[in-house]
């Protein structure tokens, strides 16, 4: 070939065919291939969703999650409100008790009911509202007699209120709670605020739990995978052991040798506050790490054999560097699923030991005790369970749709289908 | 070197493979026999350590919020042998144990531990018998066919109904069954007295390990499919019902099995919360009202019984993975 067919280009001009792309490092290729899944995405904005309804949530609420509102106690978020003569709006709780609703659903005063004013012979209430100068404004009287009367009974309904000498039956519209918008507890505590502080404090057991999980079967798993024979075989034992222990066994021997004990006062209080944060998350802690050391070693128990491993050795680096350097990275991929499959679980676990009891106590409160609480009164107020309960959900639905996603972008071998 | 071409090398051949044949059956047994050492070992320590721990904590089976007037107590632990050092109750427990005698109960003084199990374990098991039937004869296959008709509406749909298990807890689902059963004549709000009563514990029991294993399956199921042994299979015009059974389900089925071990184990052994919401005497309640009386031998008792399970059922996963995957190494 003549030197002539070629010509030089200058230094500036690219060949067109040729293809710039970026080198992607490791966790850019994991971003890159996560960004792509679209459940992935969604349990991230889940994700984020949750940690802004918490941490955010509360300065922008005004209510706060231990303030009582002794008078408005089980108000709904939906309220059914009977107009009054174009004079009152007002709203009947499942308790009984008469509330002035503004137009656009706002609760604005209580109508008192006295001790005099309950007729339990002709079974009505007369409830009476006061204006600031104490002067009697209105009188509503509840009949009650459709419960039990058996011809009243035909009607179906629960009561009838009398105004001014007419009679409603049934209320003229819905509303939505404009004051307390997902309604307030049995002790009038904003809902709403709850759930938002009780979210935060599910959190903060899920992660401090996770974090401190994550180092203790790391080491341990690491540890028993990497020094393998008698080492591995009897701390292998260990974790059988702690395993066929029932969870509950633990949580309540813990939480009974911790109360009022110097290290709950201390330490644990002092760092999470009271209400029992701390001995839920030393719970956690203490048969949590199980799983991941197991996985830990497993992982590490195929890693050992590579080549690289050899090379190290041959070139006499410390064991604890070869664990920390080589081992524990290239295991990374699993040992980050599992914690984000972890978070949920500890949610779980902690909603759990609250429906037993052993949970935070009021006034803080977590996911779990709201669920607890509402599900004594689901009866009547179904919705107090069903709030925590679908937060829950949403908060499960996200951890898990993320850490799917992150398995499949941190393992592309893994990819389902 | 041995010849396979003359009659004696060919003799010579065999009778290695025998041996070695021989060798590796030897091994298996003696892996399983070691197994069997460990798991007693621990069942032992736990026990141990139960016991110990128990004893650790504060407050006795009688100590009351009024208190009984010391002689009495005094009196009661003697009559129970709670007045010897700790180690000599040891003794005498395990001894007791040997002979398959877990020991009066404290607090229910007219019952032995081993009536009270007998009362509970019935109910407990019935409802967590059938929860494992639930969960396997559904989750399998519903993760087998997710696999298959990967990212169609089946798929979706499936898993859909799987990370809903996941994500609810078993209390969420278990009141708002009750809710639904207050309002439907044919559902019982609680007990175990007509067969339409385990519906409700067991779906609430069974929930989140359904999902789980319904995307168990599919996963691991998904994994095998790309395996290079089945595209043989299928290109050596094997029928896909015989891929399908005879080599991916096989294979998929290892992972399964690791969880489904413990599985069977938790969910046999109950769950107190189910049997809280649904009026059911079963060992869990036991175990956690017995824990809250400090009575002793009834929390043992239970606690033995539940990791007895446990350590058996871990025992025979690890048997069962040599027997579908002969190449897993036992060491």
């Amino acid at each position: 070939m003549e030197n002539k067919k070629f010509n030089f280009i200058s230094s500036e001009q690219q060949l067109d065919k040729e293809q710039v792309r970026k080198s992607l490092t490791y966790w850019q290729d994991v971003w890159r291939r996560l960004r792509k899944n679209r459940l992935a995405v969604l349990g991230l904005i889940g994700v984020g969703i949750i940690f802004l309804f918490a941490a955010v949530g509360p300065m922008l609420h005004d209510r706060e999650y231990n303030t009582l509102n002794l008078d408005y106690k089980n108000v709904p978020p939906r309220l059914t409100v009977f107009n009054l003569d174009d004079d009152y709006k007002v709203f009947m709780s499942e308790m009984y008790h008469l509330m002035l609703v503004s137009e656009d659903g706002k609760l604005i005063d209580r109508f008192e009911l006295s001790e005099d004013d309950k007729d339990f012979i002709n079974r009505t209430y007369t409830y009476r509202l006061f204006d600031e100068d104490d002067n009697e404004v209105a009188v509503v009287v509840a009949d009650f007699t459709y419960q039990t009367d058996p011809v009243k009974q035909q009607e179906g309904i629960d009561y009838s209120l009398t105004y001014k000498g007419t009679e409603y039956k049934e209320a003229e519209y819905k509303t939505w709670n404009k004051s307390f918008y997902l309604g307030t507890d049995n002790n009038g505590r904003d809902l709403l605020a709850r759930v938002m502080f009780g979210t935060g404090i599910s959190l903060i057991i899920a992660f401090v739990a996770a974090i401190i999980n994550l180092f203790i079967g790391v080491i341990y798993g690491s540890i028993s995978g990497y020094s393998g024979g008698t080492t591995d075989i009897v701390m292998m034992r260990i974790v059988d052991i702690i395993n066929s222990i029932p969870l509950l066994l633990y949580v309540i021997l813990l939480s009974v040798v911790l109360k009022d004990s110097w290290f709950e006062v201390n330490v644990l209080d002092a760092i999470f506050g009271a209400g029992g944060l701390g001995t839920i998350i030393l719970t956690l802690v203490t048969v949590y790490w199980v799983g991941m050391a197991r996985l830990v070693r497993g992982q590490i128990l195929g890693l050992k054999e590579q080549e690289y491993i050899l090379a190290a050795r041959t070139i006499g680096v410390p064991n604890r560097k070869i664990i920390s350097k080589h081992l524990v990275p290239n295991a990374l991929g699993p040992i980050i699923v599992s914690m984000t499959m972890m978070i949920p679980s500890a949610v779980f676990t902690e909603a759990f030991l609250s429906f037993i009891g052993l949970g935070i106590s009021a006034p803080r409160a977590s996911l779990g005790s709201l669920a607890n609480d509402g599900q004594q009164f689901m009866q009547t107020y179904p919705y107090q369970l069903l709030v925590p309960a679908l937060v829950i959900a949403f908060m499960m639905l996200s951890f898990n749709f993320l850490g799917d996603g992150l398995r499949d972008a941190l393992d592309p071998r893994l990819r389902k289908g | 070197m041995v010849s396979i071409q003359t009659v004696k090398g060919r003799k010579r051949l065999f009778q290695y493979l025998k041996h070695k044949l021989e060798e590796s059956r030897n091994d298996m047994n003696n892996y399983y026999i070691k197994k069997a050492l460990f798991s007693l070992l621990t069942l032992f320590i736990v026990i141990t350590l139960v016991f110990f721990m128990l004893r650790a904590i504060p407050g006795g089976p009688f100590t009351r919020e009024k208190p009984l007037p010391d002689a009495t107590r005094e009196r009661l632990e003697a009559a129970y042998g709670l007045d010897k050092t700790k180690f000599e109750q040891y003794l005498v427990y395990m001894g007791n144990l040997l002979k398959g005698d877990l020991g009066p109960s404290f607090r229910k003084p007219a019952y032995s531990v081993n009536e009270l199990l007998a009362t509970g374990i019935p109910a407990t098991a019935k409802v967590g018998a059938l929860a494992v039937v639930f969960v396997v004869s559904i989750g399998i296959p519903l993760g087998v066919i997710s696999a298959l008709k990967a990212n169609s509406i089946i798929d979706y749909g499936g898993m859909i109904i799987a990370t809903i298990g996941v994500t609810v807890p078993s209390f969420v689902i278990g009141s708002l069954f009750i809710l639904l059963a207050q309002h439907v004549d044919f559902i019982p709000v609680g007990g175990l007295d007509k067969p339409v009563s385990f519906v409700g514990p067991v779906v609430a029991l069974s929930g989140y390990s359904l999902a789980f294993v319904t995307r168990l399956t599919r996963s691991s199921m998904l994994e095998v499919l790309r395996q290079d042994y089945i595209r043989t299979a299928r290109a050596n015009g094997l029928s896909e019902t015989k891929v399908i059974f005879k080599h991916a389900l096989k294979n998929s089925l290892i992972p399964v099995i690791t969880y489904v071990g413990p599985m069977i184990a938790a969910l046999m052994t109950g769950s107190f919360v189910i049997e809280r919401i649904f009026n059911i005497n079963g060992i869990g309640r036991f175990f956690t009202e017995s824990i809250g009386a400090r009575d002793y031998t009834l929390v043992s008792g239970v606690t033995i019984f539940y990791a007895g399970f446990y350590i058996i059922m871990v025992f025979l996963v690890d048997i069962l993975y040599s027997v579908i995957d002969p190449r897993i190494k036992l060491t």
